[in-house]
């Protein structure tokens, strides 16, 4: 059971990422050391903390503006309706505010984005007063390290339903944590047998699924992606990770450019779809190789074949022939 | 075979007592057209404005028909890439003519079939007794296309014009960004998609299976079959000079199979990794170039005509538009017409051996060739369709005989009346030559999944 640990206010992620950097650093300097901690069970093993943190209520109704240039850069029709990608960006700072706990055991730079699963059962809408909260669970293995899901929900007051009117779950990565002690570590769990997630210098995969394998659809859309796109993106949501902001900053981490954000590309994807998604839907994506920017995406957002009024999408490079994501948006 | 009159059957149903009663429908006819050479985007008509252009489009037809000082029942056109400032273009042009001031304009637009839609407008409304005559036409330039500022530095300077202060104003002005002075040229990828028209034909291309060599022949075809008809004098009263220019300088008499076969693709390159099989077949040959012109048709009723002492080339019998989801690669985007058509016929009680011309609308040669595929196909006339089957195949000897937009060139607003004058034009030629009525089909794709069809009958 978590304790319930409510905030004043959603944090703002500047000072997050100041924090992460800083016990990103200490866990780096933990990991150095000769023993590796592993899962569950013993002293040195992983354990995520034990607390939901809770804001009490956002008020939505001075974010017109804010929701407005969201809906423009995401290509997403301008209404007062919130789309699941604006609630994620919303719920973001607060469970990032969870991985940079002291307590918290995996660095909050250098994890990767895996994976979003994310439900809106109901519409929530500009003027609606918002409870959030965001937790840490799941840490399992991943053949590459160790993976965890930070779910984030948000509640509607006045609305007792028991479902939150939206819930979002954020697969990360941690690689070089060694989960080879752990049950079930095959690397079945999140493995998909695509190179995972923004893994900078391995664009050969990783041997277990050439990337030849895998041969594109005929497109229904092109994305032409200008190099400030990740600025853009990092303006709207707070989350301005060097890796997305320039190229020079980039190269620090390792990518030869800029790189866009994966929600960034799973939310453009979930405005492609447009209003055939209905009002209440599931949006998943699963993220392979990045998009470095300047850049070209080349989009397939059709019918999906065995889930009827849903879509699924996958975006890819058209001259390498890698995929960068792909996903599904399914009506409710 | 005669075709039904839908009018006289509208006609017969008497309105209720008391009720004014709506006169009958009546025909409208096509009294001829007029447009100017088609240019290559840059060349001969770079600062030419489509103003100017439709102007001359529409004063040629007044001096080919005597209309000088005629008060017309409208005149109806539009530009697919129009300034801002041309709100009232073609109210413009009619003042800039030498009609009445006192003819009534207004603008429209369908992307590539502006000029059949504006055709279907005018004689609807002369079919329902509401005009006697009228012109639809339209006009495009590339090359003097607007240029509009970014989105950044537009949304700047209208907060700063909004800024009640002068802090206000230069608060506003501040936002502005070095990458916000970059000009915006118009593009005509869909908006909705990202895709240009040519990569959503490659698409379409890819998934009919249609070969370069088919390509080719039908951009040779046109090429040939527009040279013919140039030097046969058949756009002799059809054309007037503009610029110094007195034919289509699109126009390449001399190519071959082999010139064309030389080209490199231009567009579907990008699906060569994909897992349809596609090499890329679309060149620059095969593919419609950015062309600038405009064009006009005049459109009456037959006592119009009479009164006036003009003839008749043909009788515009019924249209059909139709649009397509080709946004999540339903149906290709440039399918529309093969949608519209089939509703068309049905209508009027024909099939498609009833015609003796096809003008189909060449915005690439594969959208002819994938139109024509789609009639053919069993499956996907039943399925996308809804028809018993096939609706038929097309004599390709009856398919755009005088050349189409490869050749001419493809001004987006201007191509449906140069494609109404040239149908008009055939079946009169054609029922002059046998006697018997003449026929005509006519198809233009446009973008946003969009299509006009129409019929045309010699009078």
């Amino acid at each position: 059971m978590l304790a319930v640990e409510t905030l004043p206010s959603v944090p703002r992620l500047t000072g997050l990422y100041a924090r992460g950097a800083a016990s990103s650093g200490r866990i780096a300097a933990g990991r150095a050391l000769p023993s590796l901690p592993v899962i569950g069970g013993g002293e040195d093993s992983l354990t995520l903390p034990p607390v939901a943190y809770r804001v009490a209520e956002v008020d939505t109704a001075d974010m017109a503006s804010h929701l407005r240039d969201y809906q423009r850069l995401l290509h997403e029709p301008v209404s007062d309706h919130l789309p699941s990608g604006y609630l994620h960006v919303l719920a973001f700072p607060l469970a990032t505010a969870v991985m940079v706990r002291a307590d918290f055991p995996l660095p909050l730079l250098g994890m990767v984005h895996l994976a979003n699963d994310a439900a809106l059962a109901r519409p929530v809408r500009l003027g609606d007063r918002l409870e959030v909260r965001a937790w840490a669970e799941d840490l399992r293995a991943h053949r590459r390290g160790v993976q965890v899901d930070l779910v984030a929900e948000v509640r509607v007051q006045g609305d007792d339903d028991a479902v939150p009117a939206w819930r979002g779950v954020s697969t990360y990565l941690a690689r070089g944590f060694d989960p080879s002690e752990v049950e079930g570590a095959d690397g079945a769990d999140g493995g998909d047998g695509q190179a995972p997630g923004d893994v900078p210098g391995d664009a050969g995969g990783d041997g277990t699924a050439p990337s030849d394998a895998w041969a594109p659809p005929l497109p229904t859309g092109r994305w032409v992606l200008p190099a400030g796109t990740g600025r853009a993106y990092g303006a709207l949501s707070g989350d301005r990770n060097p890796i997305h902001m320039s190229a020079l900053s980039a190269k620090a981490f390792g990518f030869p450019r800029a790189i866009a954000h994966g929600m960034y590309t799973a939310a453009r994807a979930l405005a492609d779809v447009g209003m055939a998604r209905g009002d209440a839907y599931r949006w998943t994506v699963r993220f392979a190789k990045p998009v470095l920017l300047p850049g070209t995406v080349d989009v397939a957002v059709t019918p999906a074949e065995d889930a009827p009024g849903g879509f699924t999408y996958v975006g890819w490079n058209a001259l390498r022939r890698q995929k960068h994501f792909e996903g599904t948006v399914t009506p409710l | 075979m005669a075709t039904r009159s839908t009018a006289a059957a509208t006609a017969s149903r008497k309105a209720p007592k008391g009720t004014t009663a709506a006169p009958g429908l009546r025909d409208a006819v096509v009294v001829g057209g007029n447009r100017i050479p088609f240019s290559r985007a840059g060349k001969r008509y770079a600062d030419a404005s489509n103003q100017e252009m439709f102007t001359a489009a529409l004063e040629g037809l007044v001096a080919r028909f005597g209309l000088q000082g005629e008060r017309l029942g409208e005149v109806v056109g539009g530009a697919v890439l129009k300034h801002s400032r041309d709100f009232n273009l073609v109210r413009e042009c009619v003042l800039g003519s030498s009609l009445s001031p006192q003819t009534p304009a207004y603008d429209l637009q369908q992307a590539c079939a502006t000029g059949l839609e504006a055709a279907i407008a005018v004689a609807n409304k002369i079919r329902l007794g509401q005009v006697e005559s009228g012109v639809a036409g339209g006009t495009d330039t590339v090359s003097d296309a607007p240029i509009a500022v970014s989105e950044g530095l537009r949304r700047a300077l209208l907060a700063a014009s909004h800024a009640k202060t002068l802090q206000q104003r230069l608060k506003a002005l501040a936002r502005i960004r070095p990458g916000d002075l970059k000009p915006l040229t118009p593009a005509t990828d869909e908006p909705r998609t990202g895709l240009s028209m040519g990569e959503h034909q490659a698409v379409t291309t890819a998934r009919w299976g249609i070969t370069r060599e088919a390509q080719d022949e039908v951009a040779l075809a046109s090429h040939q079959n527009l040279a013919r008809a140039w030097e046969s004098g058949f756009f002799d009263d059809l054309v007037t000079p503009f610029r110094g220019l007195t034919r289509d300088d699109n126009l390449r008499p001399d190519t071959s199979a082999e010139k064309l076969a030389a080209l490199k693709p231009v567009f579907g390159k990008s699906l060569a990794t994909s897992g349809t099989p596609a090499e890329p077949t679309m060149t620059a040959g095969n593919s419609t170039p950015l062309t600038d012109g405009a064009s006009a048709v005049l459109l009456a009723s037959r006592d119009w005509a009479a009164e006036h002492d003009l003839p008749v080339l043909a009788r515009f019998v019924d249209a059909e538009t139709a649009a397509v989801d080709f946004v999540h690669g339903h149906e290709g985007l440039l399918m529309a017409p093969v949608h519209a058509v089939p509703r068309l016929l049905a209508r009027n009680g024909l099939t498609l051996e009833d015609f003796d011309f096809f003008e189909i609308h060449e915005a690439f040669a594969a959208t002819v060739l994938t139109t024509l595929a789609a009639w053919e196909d069993d499956e996907y006339c039943r399925t996308e369709l809804g028809l018993p089957g096939a609706l038929g195949k097309v004599d390709r000897s009856r398919v755009n005989v005088n050349g189409s937009s490869l050749a001419a060139g493809h001004p987006f607003a201007a191509t449906g009346g140069r494609i109404l004058a040239t149908a008009a034009k055939l079946v009169a030629q054609r029922a002059a030559e046998t006697g018997r009525p003449a026929r005509a089909l006519v198809s233009v794709c446009a973008a946003g999944g969009l299509g006009a069809t129409a019929i045309l009958e010699s009078a």
